[in-house]
């Protein structure tokens, strides 16, 4: 460790000195700060604070994918981990450049959108387009708005919503079912498997239900990390738990889903599906966990939270039933990120009186 | 009963270096300098001379003019210079004795064992005599010009041992056996004054016992009512406390004696028995030293005057340390040891400077660590935890988390604030209620992003109050406020 110390030291000192190299002083105060705590001390009251920062916040995110992500891994082969590693260099090519141009210093926020990007890809994604699709959404969902905690739209859906539009065959026909049994996806590039309908898909082409069993262990067809529900339902647990999310979000939209799908399904049965099979298909628990929770482009306000899940649901379940689309949890989300503000300055609005000068 | 709390709020556990039960009474200091203005009240000019002999006791410093409350010689000896010096960011004078090495000292004339006997008249001159209406925030209203308001305005005496903070004076250290009939006694002598008032005692449910004890006096005394509260901080300030206990809105920017309220801290009740009952002027504190840079965590009486120095004396650790004044959240840096401890003191903390770079930090397990979110297991294995200085992550940019709006004993969303202070918009500042803000400091404690959102509200405060736009005015006609053309301009030492 004193060792790493202290090639970091040297290091940050030559380049911070050379005038050529100084632009690139972000990439090295980024890998300083990630493997050493700061220096600094409090100045003046608080004198202590909190242990929590940034960077565990994000890696609180990380774990809480893992249970899905290595169920990715072993549904669909090892190329989901390619497709990992390609979404991780090719945003974070875009991150560093940012950094260095703006001369700010990189922000932790890319741990979770590049892991939480490929875990929303169907498998059979080539991996060039998770190169762009990478690239874009960091560029176009975070970087032109001034970066993390100044976004508007969330980047890994930004991302997924432009190949969904630039490359539609992938999103509609190229889903596989999983592999199982023995070592499956940890020992196999990819799965051999022919494509397969999602559940989404099969109930809105011919009424078909899939059972709730393959819902939950992930043996029906779908995104890489959203088929293995009780991982998610796992990790999204663990964030509530340690108050990474909070929990009026993802429990709103769900509970709205539940609600909506059950009026629908009493009076249209065969265009809204019933309301358990609504929350364990596509991307809900997915989404309800992990991208609609995201606090950058999330409302701030409590209010706000509740408005934004129960309108979240209700888009969702309309989406589904009502549109040319199956899955409807994407665009609500895009939607509502771009209506987050507003919503925010509602709810201040009302709680808040102007004050007369 | 059942339980009072408030929305917000956070719950310090489990930190080490908590000030264990017991007292050690302090030897009388060879060298005191005392400061002319101690707690509420008008800085004072000095009534003794260079080379005046003076008794432990004395009064050195009176005006009965101002609002203030006299000031004593605490050991008996010589005055040995009157100096003007910076204490808190104002110019005061100092009365410095060099001590005779006697230890008595001179009690208030009339004080009487029996003070039932004494007449209202009395009761109030020995209050005010002794400096015990000098404590608190804003005094204690007697006839003597030592509070804002008049006795008589006020409505509600609350006496608080709430524990809030991170480190607190021990309530078992202040009303072990006989304290505990001084305690309630003090509260009785205090309604005296008072004759309006209805008197209750707040304190932390944890203590149980000390509880049923009270309950049981205040049932066959009378007098007062036992409420108790959980210890979230900021419990204990009148902000918080107030609107908790009495369900009333607080007028921010006044004090609680606007509003016929006084706050007491279990200490000062205890000194103004001392005071009516035994003559006893306030020249001792009972002070808690806390944080785990001290050798041994222990309460000392200490007398007012002493300087920091021989306190701390062979009582800190070796390592680098910051010594703070009374809370970890918003007290002040003691970097000049040679100031001298006065009548606001309750705790001492010591806390290690700590700017070493630790390994992988983000990763760590925090077995020592204090959080507000629960990612660290000192909050599963419930270990002790220790506080230090170190800012424990990058400044970042705000990324919404939420957590100040969760904390904030307010109700105000110090985020959106901070984003609106930074392009000083003033209406909308007026608006999402900046002047709400208690300067807890806690949104600045739970900031993941490190971002220091208390400073900046604080900045942008004293900014619009410079630019003429006092909140407080505005609001002041809602409110039935006493006193508060004497309130402005006029707070206590800090």
């Amino acid at each position: 460790m004193k060792f790493l110390k202290k090639i970091l030291d040297k290091q940050c000192d030559f380049v911070k000195r050379s005038p050529r190299l100084k632009k690139f002083f972000p990439v090295l105060e980024a890998t300083d700060n990630f493997f050493f705590g700061p220096h600094e001390t409090t100045s003046g009251a608080p004198h202590i604070v909190d242990h929590m920062d940034i960077k565990r916040f994000m890696t609180c995110v990380v774990i809480a994918l893992l249970p899905s992500t290595i169920a990715g891994i072993y549904f669909y082969g090892l190329k989901v981990l390619a497709i990992i590693l390609v979404s991780y260099a090719a945003g974070g090519i875009v991150e560093v450049i940012f950094a260095v141009v703006r001369r700010k210093q990189i922000h932790e926020g890319f741990l979770v959108t590049g892991l939480i990007f490929p875990l929303v890809l169907p498998p059979t994604i080539p991996l060039w387009m998770v190169a762009i699709g990478s690239a874009f959404g960091v560029f176009f969902g975070k970087e032109v708005f001034g970066g993390t905690g100044r976004n508007i739209f969330n980047p890994a859906l930004v991302g997924r919503v432009f190949l969904s539009v630039a490359f539609p065959n992938y999103f509609a026909t190229m889903w596989q079912k999983p592999m199982i049994g023995g070592l499956s996806g940890f020992v196999r590039y990819t799965t051999d498997a022919v494509t397969s309908a999602t559940p989404l898909i099969d109930f809105k082409m011919s009424h078909l239900m899939t059972d709730l069993h393959s819902l939950i262990f992930g043996l029906s067809a779908g995104s890489i990390g959203e088929t293995f529900r009780i991982g998610v339902i796992l990790g999204g647990l663990f964030l509530i738990f340690t108050k990474i999310v909070d929990w009026r979000t993802p429990v709103t939209f769900i509970a709205t889903v539940a609600i909506f799908a059950l009026i629908g399904n009493h009076y249209a049965p065969n265009t809204f599906a019933d309301p358990l099979f609504q929350i364990m298909t596509g991307g809900l628990l997915f989404g309800a966990f992990f991208m609609a929770t995201d606090p950058v482009t999330s409302p701030l306000t409590f209010g706000g939270k509740w408005f934004y899940g129960i309108m979240l649901g209700i888009l969702t379940v309309l989406i589904r039933a009502l549109s040319g689309f199956v899955e409807g949890v994407m665009f609500s989300i895009l939607l509502m990120n771009a209506i987050a503000p507003l919503i925010d300055s509602l709810v201040l609005g009302a709680r808040y009186r102007k004050v007369k000068a | 009963m059942g339980i009072k709390t408030f929305k917000g709020g956070y719950r310090f556990k489990r930190f080490k270096g908590q000030a264990k039960a017991g007292m050690i009474p302090f030897d009388v200091p060879s060298r005191v300098i005392i400061p002319l203005h101690q707690g509420f009240g008008t800085p004072l000019a000095p009534i003794v001379n260079v080379g005046d002999q003076v008794k432990a006791g004395q009064i050195i410093a009176e005006d009965g003019s101002s609002i203030s409350s006299p000031i004593h010689a605490t050991i008996s000896g010589k005055v040995t210079s009157i100096e003007k010096k910076n204490y808190f960011k104002r110019e005061i004078n100092f009365v410095a004795i060099q001590g005779d090495g006697s230890k008595d000292i001179a009690r208030l004339e009339g004080y009487n064992s029996d003070w039932s006997k004494l007449d209202t008249r009395k009761v109030e001159e020995l209050l005010y005599k002794s400096g015990v209406t000098s404590l608190e925030r804003s005094g204690i209203p007697t006839s003597f010009k030592s509070s804002v308001v008049a006795p008589s305005d006020i409505t509600n005496i609350m006496v608080h041992g709430m524990e809030s903070e991170v480190y607190n004076t021990s309530l078992e250290v202040l009303l072990t056996g006989r304290n505990l009939e001084k305690f309630v006694d003090g509260i009785r002598i205090l309604k005296r004054v008072m004759p309006n008032a209805r008197a209750m005692v707040v304190l932390n449910k944890s203590h149980g016992s000390l509880i049923s004890k009270t309950r049981k006096l205040a049932k066959s005394i009378g007098g007062f009512s036992v409420i108790k509260t959980v210890s979230k901080y900021p419990q204990g300030y009148d902000e918080v406390l107030i609107p908790t206990i009495l369900g009333k809105q607080f007028p921010y920017g006044y004090s609680a004696a606007n509003m016929g309220i006084i706050v007491l801290s279990v200490q000062a009740v205890v000194q103004a028995y001392e005071a009516v009952a035994e003559g006893m002027p306030v020249i001792e504190r009972t002070v808690a030293l806390c944080g785990p840079s001290f050798k041994e965590n222990i309460h000392v009486k200490i007398r007012v005057g002493t300087p920091l120095e021989t306190v701390l004396k062979n009582r800190l650790k070796n390592s680098p340390a910051r010594v703070i004044l009374n809370s970890l959240m918003t007290g002040t840096e003691l970097k000049d040891l040679m100031l001298p401890i006065d009548r606001t003191y309750s705790q001492i903390i010591a806390i290690p400077e700590n700017a070493d770079r630790e390994f992988l930090a983000f990763l760590r397990p925090g077995l020592r660590a204090d959080s507000y979110t629960t990612t660290f297991l000192s909050t599963y294995l419930r270990t002790c935890k220790i506080a230090d200085t170190n800012i424990y992550g990058e400044q970042r940019a705000c990324i919404q988390c939420g957590y100040c709006i969760s904390v904030c004993p307010v109700r105000i969303i110090p985020t959106h604030i901070n984003r609106l202070a930074k392009i000083s918009i003033n209406e909308a500042l007026l608006r999402y209620g900046v002047f709400k803000c208690i300067d807890c400091n806690l949104c600045s404690y739970v900031c993941p992003s490190k971002i220091p959102l208390s400073k900046n509200i604080k900045d942008a405060k004293s900014k619009l109050t410079e630019a003429g736009c006092d909140h407080s005015l505005c609001h002041a006609p809602k409110y039935d406020l006493k006193g508060i053309d004497e309130y402005r301009g006029l707070k206590g030492t800090r």
